[in-house]
C-alpha cells in the first residue's frame, strides 16, 4: 500500500516521461483558463472590493453571444467586435442597476449582489440563445485546429494547437493588462481606487467610470476564456462549472494577486492532474479533480491565512 | 389597528426580553400555528402537499440551519447541500442496518452525523475569515459528493448508485416517502420543524446566540470581552449542520423517496443560499417567507398563466423563474438587505403606529 | 396588505382552487412529457422533444387523433433537475394516461408510487435494465430496449456475435458518474469474467462532462483495444473531441444510444468519421413519415423543429418512440372497444404492443425501428438495435440488426427485479396468463 502511494507513482513518471510531459501540458492548459478566470475576479475585486461570483457566467455569456450572433449569419470579426460592445452594455448595466445603488454596503451583500446576477444571466441567455451546445466558431476566428505531434524520449506529446495559440492569446492578454494598469493614467486610477477608495475619489477620479471599465475588462476576459473554454469543448451552460474552479486559485494566489492568479492557476491546473493521473485514479476510483484544488487550497490557507500571494491580513479593532 | 399596542404594560425588564412584546405577535404566530397544523392538512390538495407544504418546510428547516451560520454568526458557508447528503445517508445507513429503528428517531439522529462532519470543516473557520472561509467550505461540499459518488458501502452497492427509501412504519404507519400518506409526512416534518424552530428561538436569544452575534459583528471584539471565539464559531457549525443535516434526511427520506449524490451537489447549496437571503439574514421568520418565495415561485409561475388560459412553454417558464429569482435577489439586497422578514417588520411598524405616521 | 401582497394572495388564491388534477379537457388524452429543453442535457432533450411532439400533432392534424380522439401532448420541463420532476408529476398525473420521465433519477422516485396513482410510466431506452420485468415493474415501460441490451449489443459491434473476438483484450469503459452511466456496469463486468476481457472503469464526474482530459489521458495510459462510451449531453462532443486529440482510433470507440447525436458529431467532422454508436432506431430522411411531417406539420407552422434538425437521429427516434406509444394507444383502444381510454387501460395497451413491417409501413416508417412487441412479462420488446456510423456528414445504419443476449439479460432482470420488490416489501407483483 505504502508502495503505491509513495513509490509507484513516480515509477510511473519515470517510466514513461512523455506520458508526464501530456500530462503536464494538459495540466498547463487547463491551468491557463482557470487563471483567466481567476483574473478577472481579481481585477473587480482589487478595484471595488466585490467579490465577482458572476464572472464564471460572463464568460458563458461572451461564449454564447459570440456563436449566437455568428449564427444570424453576422462575419466572425463583426462578432467579435459586437460581442465586445455587448459586454460593455452589461458592464454599464451592472454598474447602473446593481453596484450604484449598493455603493458603500458591506462586501457580503455585494458578493450575493453578484449571485443574483449570475442567475439573471443564466435566464436570460437561455430565454434567448436556448440551452444547446453550440459549436464555438474557431477557424473562423482564425484560430489554428490542427495538432503537432512531437516524439521527446521516443514518446509522443501532442500539442493541440489551439491550445498552443490559447496560451499565446492568455499571454498577450496577461502582458496588455499589466501595461494598461501600470503604465496608462486610467490603469494608475484603478490601482489607486482599489489601494484607497476615498483618498482616489477626493482626487477627482470618477468612481462610477471606473467600474464600468473594470466590469468591461473582466468582460473582454471573459470572452477570451470563452472562445478558449469554447473551442476544446463546444459552448453550453454546462461551462459554468468551470468557473468554481478559479476559487480555490483565488484562495492559494490571493484574491487582489494578477501574479498570484496566474501562479495559482497553473499551480492549479498542473497539480490536480498530476494527481488524479498518478494517486486519484489507480488509489481512489479518479474522478478527484472535482475536489482536489479545493482540499490543496483550505490547507495551503490553514498554513498561510493570507494565501500564496496575497498581502499580509492586519485587522485592528 | 391590528396592532395598536395601547394598553399593554412592561412592568418589569424580563416582561421586556419576552419573546413576544408585542400581545398581537403571539396571536399571528398562534394563527399562524392553526393554519400549518390543521387548516391546511385539510384543505390541502396532494399537489399542494408534494409541492408546495413539504418542500416549504424542509427548505425553511435547511435554510434555518444556515442562517445561523451566515446570520447569526457571519461564517459564510458554500456547503449546505453536502451536510444535508451527510444526515440524507447517516438516516439510509441507520434504518438499512438497523431496520427496528423508529424513522423518527434515525431521522433526528441523523443530524448528529451531519453535525460531526460540520464541526470538522467548520475547524479552518477559526483561521480563515470571510470569502476565503466561504471558498473553503466549498472543499467540503465538493469533497463529501464525490465521496458520496465513490464510497459504495454508503449506498448500500446499489447499482445505481442512489439511495432508494424502503417502506418503514413508525408506531404502526407507513411515513417515509412515497409510500406514506402525504398528510402523515407533512405532521412529521411539521412536528420536527417547529420543535427545531422553537428551541432555536430560544437558543439564539441566550448566552449561546449572543455570543454567536458577538462574534458575527466583530470577532476580535468579541474575543476581548471575553467569548469564546472556537467555542462560538464551532458550536454554531455543529448546530448548524445538525439542522440542517436533519432537514436533509427529512428532504430524502419524508418527500423524494430516493435521491443520487447528484442531488446533493452545488445548486443545492446555492438554492439555501437564495432562501437566506431573501429571506432575511439573522432571522428565523425570514427563512419560511423565503422558502415560500423561492419554492412557491416556479409554482406559480407554472399554474397561474395556465390557470388564466396563457399559454406558456415551459421551458421558458424555467428561464424567467430564473431571471425574477436572481432579479429578486438584486433587489432586496438594493431596497431591503435584510430581506423579507425586515420587510415584514415594517410593516408591522407601521401597523403599530396607524393610523398616525410619528 | 400591500399591492404586491394581494397580487401574490391572489395567485395563490387561484392555484390552490384551480383545480389542478383532475381537470380532464373532454375528448382528449393527455401524455405528460418531462422535457428538459434548458440545462446541461438540453442538446439531447430539444430535438428528441421536438420529434415527439411533432408526430402527435402530426396525427391530431392529419388523422383527428387516435381513433377519433384527440392527443394532448404535455410538456412539462425539468432541466433534467429531479425535483421538478415530482411537480410535474403531481401536477399531471391526474388526467394524464401516461407519463414520461425521460430520466433514471425521476423515476427512481416515481416508482413506488405507481402502485396506488396507477398512471404508465413510459421511459423509451432509459431506466433500470430490471424494470423489463413486467410482472414486479407493472407500471413502467422502457422499451424497446434496455441499457443492458444496449451494452451487450455493443459488445458484439466489436467482440462478434459470441464476443470470442474479445478474449484477452482490454476493454474501457468511459462513463457518466450518474444512474445513467452505472446501469450497464453490472452486466459489462459479468461478461468481462465470461469471456475473458480485461475491463478498465473511466467514470466521468458530471461536473467533469466539458473537460475530460483526465478521463483521456487514462485512456491513452491504458491503451485498450476499444472504449465503450456511456455519454449523453455535452459530454458527446467533448469525448469525441478527446479521442481525436488523443489520437485515439475513433472506429474503436462505440456509443450508446443517447451518443449518437448529429451536433455533437457535427463538432468534429471528418474527424469523427468511423464514430459508432447503437441506437434502436435508425435515421431515414427520406422516409415517408418526414414528407408527411413537413407537410401537416411544419408548413402549418406548427413544428419547433429546424430543417436541420428533421434529418438527425434524435428527431427521427422523437417520431419513432411516439409511434410506439400510439400503438399502445390504438391496441387499448381496441380491446376496450372505447376511443376515450383511461390510464389503467392505457397500461394494458403498452402491454399488449405489436409493431409489425406493416404497421411501420403504414406509420411510413419502413426500417425506422425494428419490428417487436411487449407483453405482461416482457415489458420491454427488446427489438435490437442497428451500429451507426459517422460518415463526416450523417450517421450511416449498419445492415445488420443487433439482437441483445436475452439469456444472460433475463436472468440478471429477474434477479434485479425481485432484490427490487424485497427491498421495498410489500410490494405488489402481478401474475401473467401463459
Amino acid at each position: 500500500m505504502l508502495d503505491q502511494i509513495v513509490v509507484a507513482p513516480f515509477r510511473e513518471m519515470i517510466a514513461a516521461p512523455d506520458f508526464l510531459m501530456q500530462v503536464l501540458w494538459e495540466g498547463i492548459v487547463s491551468g491557463i483558463l482557470y487563471a483567466l478566470i481567476a483574473l478577472g475576479f481579481v481585477l473587480i475585486f482589487r478595484s471595488s472590493r466585490i467579490f465577482n461570483f458572476a464572472q464564471g457566467i460572463m464568460v458563458v455569456f461572451a461564449a454564447l453571444t459570440l456563436v449566437g450572433l455568428y449564427e444570424l449569419g453576422v462575419p466572425a470579426w463583426l462578432c467579435v467586435l459586437l460581442t465586445l460592445a455587448v459586454m460593455l452594455i452589461l458592464a454599464l448595466a451592472i454598474e447602473r442597476v446593481v453596484l450604484r445603488p449598493l455603493v458603500g454596503q458591506p462586501d457580503v451583500i455585494l458578493f450575493m449582489a453578484t449571485i443574483g446576477v449570475t442567475l439573471f444571466l443564466v435566464g436570460m441567455g437561455e430565454f434567448v440563445f436556448g440551452g444547446e451546445n453550440k459549436v464555438m466558431i474557431t477557424e473562423q476566428l482564425g484560430i489554428p485546429t490542427g495538432s503537432w505531434a512531437l516524439e521527446p524520449f521516443g514518446g509522443l506529446l501532442i500539442l493541440e494547437q489551439k491550445d498552443v495559440a490559447v496560451a499565446v492569446m492568455a499571454a498577450l492578454l496577461v502582458v496588455g493588462l499589466l501595461l494598461f494598469l501600470n503604465r496608462t493614467r486610467t490603469g494608475r486610477a484603478i490601482r489607486a481606487l482599489g489601494d484607497d477608495s476615498q483618498a482616489a475619489l477626493s482626487l477627482g477620479i470618477s468612481l462610477h467610470t471606473i467600474w464600468v471599465l473594470v466590469w468591461f475588462i473582466a468582460g473582454i476576459i471573459a470572452l477570451v476564456t470563452g472562445i478558449a473554454w469554447g473551442s476544446r469543448a463546444g459552448v453550453s451552460f454546462a461551462l459554468e462549472v468551470i468557473a468554481y474552479k478559479a476559487l480555490p486559485v483565488l484562495m492559494l494566489g490571493g484574491l487582489e494577486s494578477i501574479t498570484g492568479a496566474i501562479v495559482g492557476g497553473l499551480l492549479i491546473g498542473v497539480l490536480e492532474k498530476v494527481f488524479d493521473i498518478y494517486w486519484g485514479q489507480p488509489l481512489m476510483g479518479g474522478s478527484t479533480e472535482t475536489w482536489f484544488a479545493f482540499v490543496l487550497a483550505l490547507i495551503v490557507l490553514l498554513i498561510r491565512p493570507q494565501g500564496l500571494f496575497g498581502e499580509k491580513i492586519i485587522e485592528r479593532v | 389597528m391590528l396592532f395598536r399596542t395601547g394598553g399593554q404594560f412592561k412592568t418589569s425588564y424580563k416582561e421586556d426580553i419576552a419573546l413576544f412584546p408585542v400581545r398581537q405577535d403571539a396571536i399571528l404566530l398562534g394563527v399562524v400555528l392553526v393554519l400549518a397544523w390543521i387548516v391546511f392538512p385539510l384543505t390541502a390538495s396532494e399537489f399542494v402537499f408534494q409541492t408546495l407544504l413539504i418542500p416549504i418546510l424542509i427548505y425553511a428547516l435547511a435554510a434555518l440551519g444556515l442562517n445561523l451560520l451566515i446570520g447569526y454568526t457571519g461564517q459564510f458557508s458554500l456547503g449546505t447541500g453536502a451536510f444535508m447528503g451527510v444526515g440524507a445517508f447517516a438516516c439510509y445507513k441507520m434504518v438499512t442496518l438497523m431496520p427496528w429503528m423508529n424513522p423518527i428517531v434515525a431521522v433526528l439522529l441523523s443530524g448528529v452525523f451531519s453535525a460531526g462532519v460540520g464541526v470538522v470543516f467548520g475547524i479552518p473557520s477559526l483561521r480563515i475569515k470571510g470569502f476565503y472561509l466561504a471558498i473553503s467550505t466549498l472543499a467540503a461540499q465538493f469533497f463529501l459528493v464525490w465521496i458520496f459518488e465513490k464510497w459504495s458501502w454508503l449506498y448500500n452497492d446499489n447499482l445505481s448508485g442512489a439511495i432508494e427509501v424502503p417502506n418503514l412504519t413508525a408506531f404502526g404507519v407507513v411515513v417515509t416517502a412515497p409510500r406514506a400518506d402525504s398528510v402523515m409526512t407533512y405532521y412529521v416534518i411539521l412536528a420536527i420543524a417547529t420543535l427545531i424552530t422553537w428551541l432555536v428561538m430560544n437558543l439564539t436569544r441566550g448566552a449561546l446566540g449572543r455570543s454567536w452575534k458577538a462574534t458575527r459583528d466583530m470577532d476580535f471584539a468579541a474575543e476581548l470581552i471575553g467569548i469564546n471565539l472556537m467555542k462560538s464559531k464551532l458550536t454554531a457549525f455543529a448546530l448548524s449542520s445538525y439542522i440542517v443535516g436533519v432537514a436533509g434526511a427529512l428532504f430524502v427520506f419524508m418527500w423524494r423517496g430516493a435521491a443520487e449524490p447528484a442531488l446533493f451537489d452545488i445548486p443545492l447549496s446555492f438554492r439555501i443560499l437564495y432562501i437566506v437571503i431573501i429571506g432575511g439574514l439573522g432571522s428565523i421568520m425570514g427563512n419560511y417567507l423565503g422558502a415560500v418565495l423561492i419554492v412557491g415561485l416556479p409554482v406559480i409561475l407554472g399554474t397561474v398563466p395556465e390557470a388564466l388560459g396563457l399559454e406558456i412553454a415551459s421551458a421558458r417558464i424555467e428561464q424567467i423563474n430564473l431571471m425574477i429569482i436572481g432579479a429578486l435577489i438584486v433587489f432586496f439586497l438594493i431596497v431591503e438587505p435584510h430581506g423579507l422578514a425586515r420587510l415584514w417588520e415594517l410593516i408591522r411598524e407601521k401597523l403599530i403606529r396607524w393610523p398616525f405616521p410619528h | 396588505m400591500t399591492s404586491k401582497g394581494k397580487l401574490v394572495a391572489a395567485a395563490l388564491a387561484a392555484m390552490l382552487t384551480a383545480q389542478l388534477p383532475g381537470a380532464a379537457a373532454a375528448q382528449e388524452l393527455k401524455i405528460s412529457n418531462f422535457s428538459y429543453r434548458t440545462g446541461p442535457f438540453a442538446a439531447t432533450g430539444i430535438p428528441l422533444t421536438n420529434g415527439l411532439m411533432d408526430y402527435f400533432t402530426l396525427l391530431n392534424e392529419r388523422d383527428g387523433g387516435i381513433g377519433g380522439v384527440k392527443i394532448d401532448f404535455a410538456e412539462c420541463e425539468t432541466g433534467y433537475n429531479a425535483e421538478k420532476g415530482i411537480e410535474c408529476y403531481e401536477k399531471n398525473k391526474g388526467d394524464s394516461i401516461a407519463v414520461m420521465p425521460w430520466s433514471t433519477g425521476i423515476t427512481l422516485q416515481l416508482l413506488p408510487k405507481t402502485n396506488e396513482d396507477r398512471v404508465p410510466i413510459i421511459l423509451p431506452g432509459g431506466g433500470n435494465s430490471a424494470m423489463a420485468d413486467g410482472k414486479v415493474f407493472q407500471w413502467v415501460f422502457n422499451g424497446p430496449d434496455s441499457y443492458w441490451d444496449a451494452a451487450s449489443m455493443m459488445l458484439q459491434s466489436v467482440g462478434g456475435k459470441d464476443l470470442s473476438g474479445l478474449k484477452g483484450k482490454k476493454v474501457g469503459f468511459l462513463y457518466l458518474d450518474i444512474p445513467f452511466g452505472r446501469e450497464p456496469i453490472p452486466f459489462i463486468e459479468a461478461k468481462a469474467k465470461e469471456v475473458g476481457f480485461e475491463l478498465v472503469l473511466v467514470p466521468v464526474g458530471i461536473k467533469e462532462m466539458q473537460n475530460q482530459s483526465t478521463q483521456w489521458l487514462q485512456i491513452r495510459r491504458e491503451r485498450p483495444d476499444y472504449v465503450l462510451m456511456w455519454s449523453w449531453g455535452a459530454m458527446n462532443a467533448a469525448a469525441v473531441n478527446e479521442a481525436i486529440k488523443t489520437r485515439f482510433p475513433i472506429d474503436r470507440l462505440v456509443g450508446t444510444y443517447w451518443s449518437a447525436i448529429d451536433d455533437d458529431l457535427q463538432m468534429a467532422g471528418d474527424a469523427g468519421k468511423g464514430f459508432r454508436a447503437i441506437s434502436f432506431t435508425a435515421p431515414k430522411p427520406d422516409a415517408p413519415v418526414l414528407a408527411e411531417v413537413q407537410k401537416h406539420v411544419v408548413d402549418t407552422g406548427k413544428s419547433l423543429s429546424t430543417e436541420d434538425q428533421r434529418a438527425e437521429t434524435l428527431y427521427q427516434r422523437g417520431l419513432a418512440v411516439s409511434m410506439m406509444i400510439s400503438q399502445g394507444i390504438r391496441a387499448a383502444q381496441e380491446h376496450f372497444g372505447t376511443s376515450e381510454i383511461n390510464a389503467e387501460q392505457m397500461r394494458w395497451g403498452m402491454e399488449n404492443i405489436d409493431i409489425t413491417e406493416a404497421i411501420l409501413e403504414e406509420a411510413g416508417m419502413g426500417g425506422m425501428l425494428p419490428p417487436f412487441k411487449t407483453s405482461c412479462t416482457d415489458h420491454l420488446g427488446h427489438s435490437g438495435g442497428w451500429i451507426l456510423t459517422w460518415d463526416g456528414n450523417r450517421f450511416q445504419q449498419s445492415e445488420e440488426l443487433f439482437h441483445a443476449e436475452r439469456d444472460a439479460i433475463a436472468k440478471m432482470e429477474e434477479e434485479g427485479a425481485a432484490a427490487y420488490a424485497e427491498a421495498n416489501a410489500p410490494w405488489p407483483v402481478q401474475t401473467c396468463d401463459g
